[in-house]
């Protein structure tokens, strides 16, 4: 049995049955003191300080978690954990090398395709004529593989385009909105500029954001339009209301959506139907986990990892950042949050200009 | 509200719970995370008072072990490893989501080096004759200072922990815990007979 003579208020204040019997006694413990108090009243002193103490520092530094609250953590870490394990297994067999060199064939006739399409002089779609009042000189991006395809925009933000879809958008987005024309399925991580609200059309919806993810399905066949919303808050159209309307304040058919929230657009009835999301899969970028780990790997390296991981372009002077490595391990970040954190480590920052990434650095010492 | 946090007990993690969990057992994953839960949810309210935040850096922090669960050794779910973990995946995601914009005065600031506690009861010399004066000589500490007390008498750290979790030298915990108990001390006046009538009555 422990001395508790010869304890400090210190010793007191940490030893575990003391603590037990200042914060959630059992009648137990609770004799136990009481029994030891009336043997040693020249200690009382020390035990008030050291249980003065206790109830101090539990004082100062409640926190609200309740019980129901700490097991509705629990189980979502469970049912989470449970998941990632389900998503995880098939992954091997996924990534198959049969499925890899596929992907590449598919890649590799994608961008003939999409080299073929963006060269040809006649672009006969609905959507393409609706841009020609603009002065802005608009592109075109068609996926044609299997694979997402991934589209960098002028003002930073980042298209991941699905299979059989179609994205137009100008070169540099005009200083009042930055608007683009979708056809299929995209998912969006918008910049943040309030003063520049980011429109996506579609041949019935148009859903407005200042800065958010989420995500857009709109493929020509299907009788509905779905947008889903992962992080900030977002409205949606149906686009003859938000066309005819000449005060957007105004506007009373659209919905506003937060994060884990949806909207079905039923083109039948035109009418807009706001709900929970019901895939959750649709809430991330990429319907492949993108995993990356870089220990103390020259950024130069982790540049091009990405440029392989999301076919795009990475502009940047290897002279420069010939001193710059990173420790990172990435899974669910998107592209965006996968080169802030990059950038921020390096103490650089990136534009995406003409659809290539172009970063800026003084390199590092 | 329970008092399981404030009571720290040596957990053993146990051999069939550690096999289950490294087996893929998601049940298990779930029991480990439950025992130091409480400790890690009021750690990250020190940082920021955001509880959404708090509890997606805990998932997080959870999942990635589950991620990594073959390559682990049982350290990886001992009290002082979560800690420091949280307290970096913390300070990262602020400073990724730019969190850092909105100071909290619940910050411990670990680069903040305050007056001594005597300049700032001078300020408040009202404290010494209040009640419950204890918690006041406490809140008026440097965030370095009060970060100790906090991990002492609230997580119930040992010394070897804390230098862990602050990312301090051993010497460095043990040098400032002496003069902050010491500094407390100066400061507050024991009412000893005063305790020892509180005492029984209270049992």
């Amino acid at each position: 049995m422990t001395n508790y003579r010869t304890h400090s208020v210190e010793e007191l204040a940490t030893d575990d049955m003391f603590r037990r019997w200042v914060m959630d006694p059992t009648p137990e413990i609770s004799n136990f003191w009481k029994q030891w108090n009336k043997e040693n009243p020249d200690r009382s002193g020390t035990v008030g300080q050291a249980r003065e103490l206790v109830l101090a520092v539990k004082d100062i530094y409640a926190d609200e978690l309740c019980e129901e609250k700490l097991q509705f953590e629990i189980d979502e870490i469970t049912r989470l954990a449970e998941k990632h394990k389900q998503s995880t297994q098939p992954k091997v067999f996924y990534w198959s090398a049969l499925w890899k060199s596929a992907a590449v064939v598919l890649m590799v006739s994608g961008l003939a395709l999409l080299y073929f399409t963006s060269r040809s002089p006649e672009k006969p779609s609905e959507l393409a004529v609706q841009t020609t009042d603009q002065p802005l000189s608009m592109q075109v991006r068609i996926n044609n593989s299997k694979k997402e395809m991934t589209v960098l925009l002028s003002d930073n933000s980042v298209a991941t385009l699905s299979s059989g879809s179609r994205i137009t958008y100008p070169k540099t987005f005009d200083s009042r909105e930055r608007r683009v024309y979708l056809t299929g399925e995209a998912f969006f991580d918008v910049t943040k500029n309030s003063k520049q609200p980011f429109l996506v059309y579609t041949n019935e919806t148009v859903t407005k954001v200042l800065g958010t993810s989420f995500r857009v399905k709109a493929f020509d066949g299907d009788n509905t339009v779905l947008v889903v919303v992962k992080t900030g808050r977002v409205s949606v159209y149906p686009k003859k209301e938000y066309e005819t309307a000449l005060d957007p304040a105004g506007l009373t058919a659209g919905v506003v959506l937060n994060p884990n929230q949806q909207a079905v657009f039923l083109r039948n009835e035109n009418r807009l139907e706001k709900g929970v999301v019901s895939q959750p899969e649709l809430l991330s970028e990429s319907v492949v986990q993108k995993d990356q780990i870089f220990d103390d790997k020259p950024v130069t390296e982790v540049f091009q990892d990405l440029e392989k991981v999301y076919g795009i372009v990475i502009v940047f002077n290897s002279e420069i950042l010939a001193n710059c490595a990173i420790n990172a391990q990435f899974n669910d970040e998107n592209l965006r949050q996968r080169m802030n954190a990059i950038c921020q480590a390096i103490g650089a920052s990136y534009d995406m200009v003409d659809g290539q990434i172009v970063i800026n650095s003084k390199g590092c010492i | 509200m329970s008092q399981r946090a404030y009571i720290s007990q040596r957990i053993d993690i146990h051999v069939d719970l550690w096999q289950r969990f490294r087996a893929g057992d998601s049940a298990a994953l779930g029991q480990l995370a439950h025992v130091h839960y409480r400790a890690l949810y009021n750690y990250a309210t020190r940082f920021t008072s955001d509880s959404d935040f708090i509890r997606d850096s805990i998932q997080e922090l959870y999942l990635d072990l589950w991620e990594r669960r073959s390559y682990l050794s049982e350290t990886a779910f001992v009290k002082s490893y979560l800690l420091k973990a949280l307290r970096h995946k913390l300070i990262k995601e602020s400073i990724r989501l730019k969190r850092f914009q909105e100071p909290q005065s619940a910050f411990f600031d670990p680069e903040n080096t305050d007056p001594s506690i005597e300049t700032n009861i001078i300020e408040d010399e009202n404290v010494r004759y209040q009640n419950g004066r204890l918690k006041q000589i406490i809140t008026l500490l440097s965030k370095r200072q009060q970060e100790i007390i906090y991990l002492r008498f609230y997580q119930n750290l040992d010394n070897e922990d804390i230098a862990q979790v602050m990312g301090l030298g051993r010497q460095s915990v043990s040098n400032l815990l002496y003069r902050t108990l010491k500094e407390i001390k100066g400061i507050w006046i024991p009412v000893e007979f005063f305790w020892g009538m509180m005492l029984l009555v209270n049992l």
